[in-house]
């Protein structure tokens, strides 16, 4: 036991550590505490033990915890310094699960007296904020205020440190310490102070000759570090304080009149310049000013760190960039393997936005692709395939092939993601590319490289079609040896789609049908379905029949999905009429909208009694999924982590989710509760107003089965009057609308802008489609706010404000886009309802092109096929496919136009609808 | 001379006859335990401890001590017996936990205000439910009737019924009242505690010399 102090490293790797350091034992015996006398050299072995357990993470339960807790304030009676140290420590350690830890308060209180001077007075500082109370924080105040500016380092540190961990739990006591705080960070580099008291002694070294250290001088200024860093914390809600801050502290345009001597505490400061410009743009310039002068500071850290900064500086221009990059490309060269990193990996991530600025320290980069360092070089090569030409491109590709072995996963996923940007940057050496990306699939690897590898091979096949079938029989042969059940099935697929397009698919079906005879049950599944789009796409008949046999041998599959799918493919392959909507069919379910019209079918009790109509839902092409999934683009996933993807905007709400979100917001109305589900909103708000007028109004309809709503938007700016009872007055002329109701805003001021007023109408005939305008004018109460108290007055007066009209028109509001096929759907509704009528749009339409977009507006429907652009400057045709709200049904309108000059636009206009007013509705629309 | 001499002797007999004797003090809040401590301390201890309070830290007592927040250790010495002193916090969240202080001492010091008759029933609860710890059999115990310098103090006997201390029967038991020091009386206090005469300081030498008498 008494040699257990004695660690060394040897008995680290042997055996008896674990002994030693096993829980069990400590906790027996922890007995030593309670024993009298004390030996402290037995209790210091047993809490260096204990904190080493927790350190490695051993974890101690409450009542394990409590018992060890208790056992070490009995050491509260020995006054070795020593012990009391490790005392301090351990109860740090124990103090986040022990129970009742607030018990040492007074005994800890004791030890940090001005007057005690005791080498553990830092210690019992930091003890302190992790047992008190919060509602006690004020009671130690006074202290705290007197230990931040004390001579001594390690205690003004240490109470420094302890405020800031302080600092959550008690906001305003804390607060007030900002003098004291700023008076910290100001300090001359205190030299000696007297006492025993050591600089050292916040960290516990384990040695007895603590007690007896020498006092050695700090040197290091770490004081003004921790005291930033409070600083920063009592001050971060407030940007002006935090500038002025910065500005202080960074002393002058050269940076040479700072006080802050410490190098951390600099890098700090930068950081927080760096946030504060990304805040605030209009004190970019001068920030960037400081951070040049620190360019040149004697601290490598503080070079790295401003010229890092400087670097991710948003829309930074080249000029600005080139000291922070010469500083940089001193470091590349720099003997310390940190420096290296640092500098290549700023560089990797500047290649992605300023290519040509970084490719000055290409030459330098080039010799770090040896580096035995791979971290670095990695970072080196993926910088250089980003700056690089063409003609460097096979020789780096070599160079990392030579060590793809030697990295971890994680750099390896980098350099993949870089050749991926590449393939699309250099297409014409996608053949050396393929051999590599082809040569590291073959690697060991984890899920996330290898899926690295798959996407980018994906990519090749999409954008590059010279190897498109190279990289699929790499994949074929990738899927033979496939761990990841998920990557098989995303290759499956992808065979399904482009094996048939080959010039020998066959080939293909021996690597899917081994994956049905080898693999589990859903790349079985998958398999069979792939099988299926051979079977149906390809032309050769002999291939087709082999395909039913292979799948007719699916049917015997112990798995459900694989049985179910192989029959569904026999059948559908037996009724030619079958294949265009289950196997062909390449237009999905908009899925924000499905999920919204779900939610409100769950939700209406009455709607329970029907089935679901997925027919309401619009549908989208392919490609529009894949736009609106979240995948990053293919030139964004370069070799930056994390950094890159928090940059990213989400992309704008589609117009499905905004259908959802007013869903959402009328469903709060309980007035609307028994008008059954919106069938329709607006896709976006109509403005009726001038965007800097003093009341701004935009306008939203939503279409029930019964009922029309408007739902106005009202803001007010004038930050001085509050508009009450705020109505809308809507006027029109007869178009089948009743007024129900309208449902005012009691009181609208410029804080709780916008209010919603709604106006709600009962549809006369559910069937018709109304379509009118109405006159609005927006109608209040306006009073003027008591500058001094912020209440409204008493007396107000009535004000109107006339705003634009709001149109109910056919596109928008009764029709909205959907996906179809439109030469198959144009067939099918062959005997459907149908209008045929000829337009002259009249000169002011001036080419086919503006003809197109005013009709795709007016409509509101989907252009098929590219229609949307005209090819030819005299004729076209313009695909048209929508859906109607309410259970109208599928919509389509072929539009073929002549344009001749001095005649302008003629139209002459199909509309197939599943209902004849549905055509009418169309054709009034562009007639009227 | 000779007196030097003697003196010379006791001095380095405390040495080798040296006893020590560990003692927990519990009460509850406000019967004035931190205020004995300081009291039987101070002729070591200059400073008395006011944790919330730099501004009181180098008077000698105050009226108004802090509340003690947990517990405090403090070593005295008389003449040649060292006493530990384990004071430990009254408030009720602390109670639970003198258990954990009395657990190996020589001897258990419970605080009473003997003034306050009011808290009586919670204190004899408190103190019968620490006595009733298996662990603690045979601690010899030493009840103090605090503060019987103010008009309308419980007397000993009194105290002694209404604690049910006559119904303790695994342990030495004794009963003592003592008044709260005042500052006039203090420096009269070290004096007489080391002549072992009393006047003002009623029963405070006996006291110590119980304590003492449970030393080993």
């Amino acid at each position: 036991m008494s040699f257990a102090m004695a660690f060394s490293k040897k008995e680290d790797e042997s055996g008896l550590s674990s002994y030693y350091n096993n829980k069990t034992t400590i906790i027996q015996e922890a007995r030593v505490f309670n024993e009298s006398p004390i030996s402290p050299r037995k209790c210091r072995a047993l809490l260096t033990r204990i904190v080493y357990l927790l350190y490695v993470g051993e974890t101690f339960n409450t009542q394990e915890a409590t018992t060890l807790f208790f056992g070490t304030t009995k050491l509260f009676q020995h006054k070795d310094s020593a012990l009391r140290q490790a005392v301090y420590l351990a109860i740090k350690e124990l103090a986040t699960t022990a129970e009742d830890v607030i018990m040492v308060t007074s005994s800890i209180m004791k030890d940090m007296q001005p007057n005690s001077e005791v080498i553990y007075r830092p210690n019992s500082i930091r003890a302190l904020c992790r047992i008190i109370d919060p509602s006690m924080a004020q009671g130690v105040e006074r202290f705290f205020k007197a230990a931040i500016v004390d001579r001594n380092p390690s205690i003004s540190s240490a109470s420094l440190v302890s405020a800031y961990h302080l600092f959550p739990h008690a906001k305003d006591v804390v607060k007030r310490w900002v003098n004291e705080a700023q008076e910290a960070v100001n300090a001359k580099s205190a030299g000696y102070f007297g006492g025993q008291v050591s600089s050292g002694s916040s960290f516990f070294g384990g040695g007895s000759s603590q007690s007896a250290a020498q006092t050695v001088p700090s040197s290091s200024n770490i004081t003004q570090y921790h005291a930033l860093g409070l600083l920063y914390l009592i001050r971060q809600q407030d940007r002006m304080a935090v500038t002025k801050m910065i500005q202080q502290l960074g002393g002058g345009k050269s940076g040479s009149g700072t006080t802050l001597k410490n190098a951390m505490a600099l890098c700090m400061l930068i950081r927080y310049a760096a946030k504060v410009m990304e805040e605030d743009p209009n004190v970019q310039r001068q920030m960037a000013e400081l951070l040049e002068g620190w360019l040149r500071h004697k601290s490598d850290m503080v070079n790295f760190e401003a010229a890092r900064v400087l670097c991710e500086m948003k829309n930074v221009t080249n000029a600005q960039l080139i000291k922070s990059i010469a500083v940089l490309q001193l470091f590349l060269s720099s003997p310390k393997p940190v420096l290296k990193f640092a500098a290549t990996r700023t560089l990797a991530s500047l290649a992605l936005s300023h290519p040509t600025s970084v490719a000055v320290c290409n030459i330098d980069l080039e010799t770090l692709i040896t580096d035995s360092n791979r971290s670095v070089a990695t970072y080196a090569i993926t910088t250089l395939l980003k700056t690089g030409n063409e003609a460097s491109v096979d020789r780096l590709i070599k160079q990392i092939s030579g060590f793809m072995s030697e990295i971890s996963d994680e750099f390896k996923v980098i350099i993949v993601d870089a050749i991926r940007s590449l393939c699309l940057k250099f297409p014409a050496k996608h053949a050396s590319m393929l051999t590599f990306l082809s040569g590291v699939l073959r690697d060991e690897g984890g899920y996330d490289f290898k899926r690295a590898v798959v996407e980018a091979m994906f990519d090749m096949i999409k954008f590059i079609g010279e190897c498109k079938e190279q990289a699929l029989s790499h994949l074929c042969e990738f899927i033979e040896d496939c761990e990841f059940t998920k990557l098989s099935v995303r290759i499956l697929h992808l065979l399904g789609i482009e094996g048939p397009k080959a010039s020998h698919p066959a080939k293909y079906i021996r690597f899917i049908y081994n994956r049905v005879v080898l693999e589990n049950a859903p790349v079985r599944a998958a398999a069979v379905s792939s099988l299926a789009k051979f079977g149906v796409n390809t032309v050769d008949p002999t291939l087709n029949k082999s395909i039913g046999v292979l799948l007719n041998r699916c049917l015997d599959d112990v798995d459900d999905e694989v049985r179910d799918r192989a029959a569904m493919y026999l059948k559908v392959f037996k009724k030619q009429a079958l294949v265009e909507p289950y196997i062909k069919e390449d237009s999905v379910l908009s899925l924000a909208a499905l999920e919204a019209k779900l939610v409100s079918y769950v939700k209406d009790p009455s709607a329970s009694t029907q089935a679901f109509d997925v027919s309401t839902i619009p549908k989208i092409s392919r490609a529009q999924a894949a736009l609106e999934s979240a995948r990053p683009s293919t030139l964004d996933t370069i070799g930056v982590p994390a950094k890159a993807a928090a940059v990213a905007a989400p992309p704008p709400p589609s117009a499905a989710e905004t259908q959802s979100a007013y869903a959402e917001q009328i469903a709060a109305v309980p007035a609307f509760a028994s008008y059954g589900a919106v069938l329709n909103s607006s896709a976006k708000p109509a403005q009726l107003t001038e965007s800097e007028t003093e009341y701004q109004v935009t306008c939203v309809k939503h279409i029930f089965k019964e009922h029309v709503v408007f739902q106005f938007n009202v803001s007010n700016t004038l930050p001085d009057t509050v508009l009450e009872q705020v109505t809308m007055a809507m006027q029109t002329e007869d178009v089948g609308l009743t007024q129900d109701f309208v449902l005012p805003i009691p009181s609208l001021s410029a804080v709780s802008s916008p209010g919603i007023v709604y106006v709600s109408f009962t549809r006369d005939e559910p069937e018709d489609y109304a379509i009118g305008s109405f006159q609005c004018t927006l109608q209040f109460v306006s009073k003027e706010l008591d500058p001094s108290t912020g209440e409204p007055e008493a007396e107000g007066y009535e004000d109107e404000y006339q705003i634009e009209e709001v149109e109910l028109s056919a596109g928008g509001d009764y029709i909205i886009p959907s996906y179809a096929a439109f030469g198959a759907e144009w067939d099918r509704l062959k005997g459907a309802p149908s209008v045929t009528e000829t337009f002259g749009l009249g000169s002011s339409v001036e080419s086919l092109k503006a003809a197109c977009e005013s009709i795709i507006e007016v409509l509101n429907m989907e252009p098929l096929g590219g229609t949307e652009v005209p090819t030819s400057s005299s004729v076209h045709t313009l695909q048209l496919s929508g859906l109607v709200t309410g259970g109208g049904g599928k919509v389509l309108v072929r539009c073929r136009m002549t344009y001749s000059q001095g005649v302008g636009v003629t139209l002459e206009l199909g509309v197939r609808a599943e209902k004849q007013d549905v055509c009418q509705l169309v054709v009034n629309a562009v007639g009227g | 001379m000779a007196s030097f001499f003697s003196n010379l002797f006791q001095w380095f007999a405390s040495f080798f006859l040296s006893k020590t004797a560990e003692i927990a003090i519990v009460g509850l809040q406000a019967s004035g335990k931190t205020s004995f401590v300081n009291v039987i301390g101070s002729g070591q201890v200059k400073r008395s401890f006011y944790p919330f309070d730099s501004s009181l830290q180098f008077q000698q007592w105050s009226e108004d001590v802090v509340p003690t927040v947990g517990f405090i250790f403090r070593k005295v010495r008389k003449g040649n017996v060292t006493l530990k002193i384990w004071d430990v916090a009254g408030q009720p969240k602390f109670r639970s936990m003198w258990e954990r202080y009395c657990h190996g001492v020589d001897a258990i010091v419970f605080i009473i205000d003997s003034a306050d008759p009011e808290k009586f029933n919670t204190a004899r609860f408190e103190l019968h439910q620490l006595l009733g710890q298996p662990a603690l059999i045979g601690v010899p115990l030493l009840v103090l009737g605090n503060k019987n310098d103010l008009e309308g103090h419980v007397p000993v006997k009194d105290l002694i019924r209404d604690l049910q201390l006559d119904k303790i029967s695994d342990r030495p038991v004794s009963c003592y009242s003592v008044c709260r020091p005042s500052r006039a009386s203090l420096t009269m206090t070290l004096t007489l505690i080391f002549q072992c005469s009393m006047k003002s300081q009623h029963n405070l030498d006996i006291v110590l010399q119980w304590l003492a008498g449970r030393s080993h």
